[in-house]
């Protein structure tokens, strides 16, 4: 899984607003195990190349491992319409109309099959595989883009390790605790360690 | 600002009492050199009575960052205030304190000095190593090793000046020596100067050793293990918020917030340089909490001090 870059790391130059309402969204997704929304706005908000598609997979993922049907994303547009185009031209006829979108439709529905059957396949392998473990194993679940390897510990019973989505949250968590307490940290650090006042530097936002 | 009298009595007290014993503090302490000891009394504080400015840098990692501060000594009392150059607008004051008056980090760093029965102050936990040092912001420095005994803090390299024995340079290196943080003067003068305004002004507080702040909050809780050698930076209630902790070069501090709910168990870290937070969240004994440790420390020694966190 790729490594997501922080949005939110402190350089001391940022300021302080709005610090208190993330923090909060980090504590209320892992209350209300939406810790997978979460990521989805911090990586919305990078807005990097490859976002959409990290996005789509973290998607696929999840909705695969429920048993859902994933939701029709970028690349199975991408399939599907290609599925179409090499599709015999329907003359213009009466009824050509219906046609065409009956056969669009019998072609997602089938690719949709692909990844869920497969999606079950790798669900179960991992229910089973899970028994006894305490190390998560990687998952890896079938797109239409082919198969991508993905870092993931989708178990039913509780697993020391965490799951990527919470441990993005909780990673969330330690850096807005950082920027919080850094200064009545250093208040004692400047006090009770030889550099004098420069730990206060160390604080990535100094406030009043 | 309130001074620190009771705190001086007591340390006074206290380093009498172990007057008479002096004379077998190395002897008791195979790691504590009585050259050492001399430096690290004299940069401890010095760094107290001296009056001294300049200029500063900042490194962690590929940041740095650029400070100007000032330590003046006038009628006992010292002011010291640091102000950023670089990134944020802002600026740090901390006047009226006592120049006489010893946190317990500088407790440990002269205790060393003075303690003779069985008690080596920092020698328990880092190995000390004097050597010629690097010549700093035009001065001529030694150079102080501190090579951590256990695998609970890092190291450190002081470069201290040869005549006044401030401390000139400050670098702190993990286990595998790579280097975590670096302080150093880029200029120094013998002598305080003002210091540049700055758009935020903050004015440090002085947490008293022994006097408890009034504020308490909600659950009763206690560090049942901490890595040898650190002691609290302050009387804290049980109820506190936050917990500091010192073993006389290093620091860090817990925080527990009780939580409204239970959360997913977990654990997030982030680290800057030299500092880690690490953030875990926990039942203990039932009632949801977020564990914080910050500070100057390895990640290992965070998670574990987490660990130790109990409601009483």
């Amino acid at each position: 899984m790729p490594e997501l870059k922080s949005v939110g790391r402190s350089n001391g130059t940022q300021d302080g607003v709005g610090s208190r309402s993330v923090d909060a969204e980090a504590l209320s997704a892992l209350m209300d195990d939406e810790a997978q929304e979460l990521e989805l706005r911090r990586v919305l908000r990078q807005n990097a190349p490859g976002t959409r598609e990290h996005w789509y997979r973290l998607q696929v993922t999840r909705t695969v491992l429920q048993g859902e049907t994933p939701l029709a994303g970028v690349d199975f547009a991408a399939r599907v319409r290609a599925a179409i185009d090499a599709e015999p031209t329907q003359s213009a006829g009466s009824g050509g109309g219906w046609k065409h979108a009956l056969s669009s439709f019998a072609v997602a529905a089938s690719v949709t099959a692909v990844v869920v059957l497969g999606g079950q396949q790798l669900a179960q392998t991992t229910a089973q595989s899970d028994a006894g473990r305490v190390a998560p194993l990687p998952v890896g679940v079938v797109n239409t883009a082919g198969a991508v390897p993905v870092q993931a510990s989708f178990g039913t019973r509780s697993l020391p390790t965490l799951q990527p989505a919470d441990r993005t949250a909780y990673r969330e968590l330690a850096r807005q605790r950082l920027r919080r307490y850094s200064q009545e940290h250093a208040e004692h650090a400047s006090l009770n360690t030889p550099q004098g006042m420069l730990p206060f530097a160390r604080v990535p936002v100094i406030e009043r | 600002m309130h001074g620190c009298r009771s705190l001086n009595a007591r340390f006074l007290a206290f380093a009498l009492s172990l007057g008479a014993a002096t004379a077998a503090a190395t002897d008791n302490c195979p790691n504590l050199e009585p050259e050492v000891v001399r430096l690290l009394q004299a940069m401890s504080s010095n760094a107290q009575q001296v009056s001294y400015s300049g200029v500063v840098t900042l490194q962690r990692g590929g940041d740095m960052q650029v400070i100007e501060m000032s330590h003046g000594v006038q009628n006992g009392e010292e002011t010291e205030v640091i102000s950023r150059l670089t990134g944020q607008d802002a600026r740090v004051e901390r006047s009226g304190h006592s120049a006489g008056c010893m946190h317990p980090g500088h407790q440990l760093l002269q205790a060393s000095a003075a303690l003779g029965s069985g008690v080596c102050g920092l020698s328990t936990s880092y190995r000390f190593r004097v050597a010629p040092g690097d010549r700093i912001a035009g001065r001529a420095a030694l150079r102080l090793r501190a090579e951590p005994l256990d695998m609970y803090r890092f190291g450190y390299v002081f470069e201290i000046d040869r005549d006044t024995a401030l401390m000139l340079k400050s670098t702190t290196l993990a286990a595998d020596q790579r280097v975590l943080e670096q302080f150093q003067f880029a200029s120094i003068e013998m002598q305080a100067s003002p210091v540049a305004e700055a758009a935020t002004a903050h004015q440090a507080q002085h947490p008293h050793p022994h006097e408890p702040p009034a504020q308490e909050h909600g659950l009763p809780w206690e560090v049942v293990w901490l890595p040898e050698g650190f002691v609290p930076t302050d009387a804290v209630p049980q109820r506190s918020l936050r917990k500091s902790y010192t073993d006389g070069l290093a620091s860090f501090s817990v925080f527990l917030e009780p939580l409204a709910r239970a959360i997913k168990p977990g654990e997030g870290l982030e680290r800057q340089g030299s500092t880690v937070a690490y953030t875990r969240g926990l039942q203990l004994q039932g009632r949801p909490v977020l564990v914080t440790v910050l500070g100057e420390i390895p990640t290992n020694t965070a998670r574990m001090v987490a660990d130790a966190v109990r409601l009483r």
